[in-house]
C-alpha cells in the first residue's frame, strides 16, 4: 500500500534511490543542524525564552532585520527586472561586461562589500558627501548593503525569461492594437512575474541571514541599528549559546513562515502556466 | 479593401529578400503567396502587416499610403504559423485582448466584448473551450483560437503565415477549406503564405508565386498550372518531366529523338528544355510515330484512381514520370521491364538563360 501512494506508474526507474538520496541529503545537511537549534533552545525554559527574544533591544533588531531585507527584495524585485531587461534586449559596448558585473556581489567576500559601501556611504564619502541626510550608520545603509548582495537574484531569474519570449507573441499583440505599453504590462509582465517572484524570494531570504556587509555600514547603534544576526553573534561572543540559539528559531520559524506565504502567491501566479 | 505593393525591396544585411516586387490585391480575394523557403514570401507578408519596414517601394490599402504606418496602427488581422497564442490567458482572454486594448472611448461595453467573443467562439467551434489555456488545447484548435482573435478586431484585411504548416495533414485539410468558408463570409481581403501548392491550388482566387524574392508568376490556380510562364513554375507546381536537348527551326532535338515544338521557333540552334507533365505523357506498345521515344519501364506505382510510372530512356538513360489512369493502365497491361514507347501530348520549351535545375 505504501508504494502506491508513490509510485504512480513511473515510467523512468530510480525514483527510490533519488528519493532516498534527496532525504538523507536534506537531513544531514539541513534539517539535522537546524533541529540541533531547537534542541539547544529546548535547554532553558520557557520564561528564560521569552525574557531572550521579547527584550526590546532583540525586538527592535528583529524589525530592522525584516523590514530592511523586505525592502532591498523589493528595490531589487524592480531593478533587477529593469537591469535583465536592458542586458536583453538592447546591444550595446561594454554589456558583457556589465553582465559579468551583475555576479560580482556573489563572488565578493561580504565583508570586502560592507567596508567598500561604507567608505563610498559614509558622511565623508565619495556619495554620502552629495546627500544631506546620513546613508552609512542608519537603517537607510542596511537595506543599501542588502540590495548590493541581493542583485543578482533578479536578474539571473528573469533573464532566461526574457530570452526565451517568443517575439511573436509581442508582434500578435501590437497588430491587435495594443501599444508598447499595452504589450508590457498585459503580455511581457505576466510572463516575467512569477521569475521576479522567485528572485525576489532568493533576494529577501539571503539579506535576512547577510551578516559581513551590513555589520560595517549600519554601526550596530542598539535599538537602532542592529540587525538581529549580530545579536546571535554577540551572545555566542559571550558564551551564551542559549541565548543565541533562542533567538536564531524566531528567526528561523519566522523566515519559514514569510517563505511559505511567499511560495504560496508564487504557486498562484505559477498555476495558468503548469497544466 | 484593395492592397497595392509598388516596387517594394528589402534586405537583411548583405541578403536580398525581396527585390522590386509589384502586387495588386482586389477587395475580398484570397490569394496565396507561394513558394520554397527563402523565396521572400513570409518577408513580404509581414511589410504588409507593418511588422517589418521595406528599404524601398510602398504600400497602398485603397490607395491610401500606409507604407510608414505602423502595425498598431493597420488593423490587419495576423495569424502566426506557431499561432503565438498569449499563454497566460484563457482561449475567451485571447479573443477579446484586442477588444480590451482598445483607447478608451471606442472600447466596447464589457458586455458587448462578451457577446463578440462568444460570437466567435460560436464560428470556431470551440464554445466549450472558451475557459481553457491554449496549453490545454490541440493545435488545430489554437490555430482556430489564434483566427478567432485576429478576425475580434474585425480587421479588413487578413493575413496568414503559414497558417496550417505546423498541422497534421488531415486537420490541415479541413481547416482550410473552412478558412474558404470563412474568407467568403466575411468577405474580407485574405492573404496567405504557404509553400504546399496543393493547399494554394485548393484554396485560393490567386495564387502569386515567388522564387529568389521575386514573383514568377501570378495568375488564378488553373492559369499558374496550365499554363507556367517560367520553368521555376512548372518544376514548383507538380512533377514535371525534362527534355533536354537543342531548338532548331521549331523542332527539339533530344537524345535521338526530334519533337516538333509549334510554339516556339528561333532560327538560330540553342540550348532548350522541354517541360511536360507526368500525365501528359503518352505511352504506347509500338512505335507508330517519329516523335515518339523508346523507353523500358523501371517502376510501377498502383495506388488510388491514378498509375504513376518511373520509365528510363534508352538512349539518354534519363528518368522519365508518366502518370495513367487506372483503366488506362489495365488495357496496357504493363510490367516493370518492358521496353515501351512515349511521346509527350504538349511540349513546352524554355530556353535556359541563367536558370538551372
Amino acid at each position: 500500500m505504501r508504494k502506491a501512494i508513490f509510485k504512480k506508474n513511473q515510467v523512468l526507474p530510480g525514483f527510490g534511490l533519488t528519493m532516498g538520496y534527496t532525504t538523507l541529503y536534506l537531513s544531514i545537511l539541513v534539517l539535522l543542524p537546524l533541529s540541533m537549534i531547537l534542541l539547544y533552545t529546548a535547554q532553558m525554559g520557557w520564561e528564560d525564552f521569552w525574557d531572550t527574544v521579547l527584550d526590546p533591544r532583540v525586538v527592535a533588531s528583529y524589525k530592522l532585520s525584516f523590514g530592511a531585507s523586505l525592502a532591498a527584495g523589493l528595490i531589487n524585485a524592480i531593478f533587477g527586472v529593469l537591469l535583465a531587461w536592458v542586458l536583453v534586449r538592447y546591444s550595446f559596448p561594454g554589456k558583457k561586461i556589465i553582465d559579468g558585473l551583475v555576479d560580482l556581489p556573489f563572488a565578493l567576500p561580504t565583508a570586502v562589500a560592507g567596508i567598500a559601501l561604507t567608505t563610498v556611504y559614509a558622511p565623508n564619502g565619495w556619495i554620502g558627501r552629495l546627500l544631506d541626510f546620513k546613508v552609512a550608520f542608519t537603517p537607510i545603509g542596511v537595506v543599501i548593503a542588502l540590495t548590493f548582495i541581493g542583485l543578482p537574484f533578479v536578474v539571473r531569474m528573469v533573464q532566461p525569461v526574457l530570452q526565451n519570449l517568443e517575439k511573436e507573441v509581442e508582434e500578435a499583440s501590437s497588430s491587435l492594437g495594443a501599444s508598447r505599453f499595452q504589450t508590457f504590462r498585459k503580455i511581457i509582465f505576466p510572463e516575467l512575474l512569477p521569475a521576479a517572484l522567485s528572485g525576489f524570494t532568493l533576494a529577501f531570504a539571503r539579506s535576512l541571514g547577510e551578516y559581513g556587509s551590513v555589520v560595517f555600514i549600519a554601526g550596530n547603534m542598539p535599538m537602532k541599528t542592529e540587525i538581529t544576526p549580530l545579536l546571535i553573534m554577540t551572545k555566542l561572543e559571550q558564551y551564551d549559546y542559549t541565548g543565541a540559539t533562542a533567538i536564531a528559531t524566531v528567526m528561523l520559524v519566522t523566515s519559514f513562515i514569510l517563505l511559505f506565504l511567499i511560495n504560496l502567491i508564487q504557486w498562484w501566479t505559477n498555476r495558468k502556466f503548469i497544466h | 479593401m484593395s492592397i497595392v505593393i509598388e516596387n517594394v525591396s528589402k534586405s537583411f544585411g548583405s541578403f536580398q529578400a525581396l527585390k522590386d516586387i509589384n502586387l495588386e490585391i482586389q477587395t475580398g480575394e484570397l490569394v496565396a503567396l507561394l513558394g520554397p523557403s527563402g523565396s521572400g514570401k513570409t518577408s513580404l507578408l509581414r511589410i504588409i502587416a507593418g511588422l517589418e519596414s521595406a528599404n524601398q517601394g510602398f504600400i497602398y490599402f485603397d490607395k491610401e499610403n500606409i507604407t510608414t504606418i505602423t502595425a498598431k496602427e493597420r488593423k490587419v488581422g495576423f495569424v502566426f504559423q506557431h499561432y503565438a497564442l498569449f499563454r497566460h490567458m484563457t482561449v475567451f482572454e485571447n479573443i477579446a485582448y484586442g477588444l480590451k486594448v482598445r483607447p478608451r472611448n471606442e472600447r466596447p461595453k464589457k458586455k458587448d466584448i462578451e457577446a463578440k467573443v462568444y460570437e466567435l467562439l460560436e464560428l470556431v467551434k470551440l464554445k466549450d473551450l472558451a475557459k481553457r489555456y491554449p496549453s490545454q488545447l490541440s493545435g488545430g484548435q489554437r490555430q482556430r483560437v489564434a483566427l478567432a482573435r485576429a478576425l475580434a478586431v474585425e480587421p479588413k484585411v487578413l493575413l496568414l503565415d503559414e497558417p496550417f504548416g505546423a498541422l497534421d495533414a488531415k486537420v490541415r485539410k479541413e481547416l482550410r477549406r473552412w478558412l474558404r468558408r470563412l474568407h467568403d463570409e466575411f468577405h474580407i481581403s485574405s492573404i496567405f503564405v504557404t509553400h504546399d501548392q496543393e493547399e494554394a491550388l485548393d484554396v485560393a482566387d490567386k495564387i502569386v508565386v515567388m522564387n529568389q524574392g521575386k514573383i514568377e508568376q501570378i495568375g488564378t490556380p488553373n492559369e499558374v498550372y496550365e499554363n507556367p510562364q517560367t520553368p521555376f513554375v512548372y518544376d514548383f507546381l507538380g512533377n514535371v518531366n525534362l527534355f533536354k536537348g537543342r531548338l532548331n527551326n521549331g523542332k527539339l532535338l533530344h537524345g535521338n529523338t526530334v519533337t516538333n515544338v509549334p510554339d516556339g521557333d528561333p532560327s538560330e540552334t540553342r540550348e532548350a528544355i522541354g517541360y511536360a507533365r507526368p500525365h501528359d505523357i503518352n505511352i504506347s506498345r509500338v512505335k507508330s510515330d517519329e516523335e515518339e521515344v523508346k523507353v523500358s519501364i523501371a517502376h510501377l506505382h498502383i495506388v488510388g484512381p491514378s498509375v504513376q510510372i518511373e520509365l528510363i530512356r534508352e538512349d539518354t538513360k534519363e528518368y522519365l514520370e508518366a502518370e495513367l489512369p487506372k483503366e488506362h493502365y489495365t488495357k496496357l497491361n504493363l510490367k516493370v521491364g518492358e521496353k515501351v514507347f512515349v511521346k509527350p501530348k504538349q511540349l513546352k520549351v524554355f530556353i535556359p538563360e541563367d536558370y538551372m535545375i
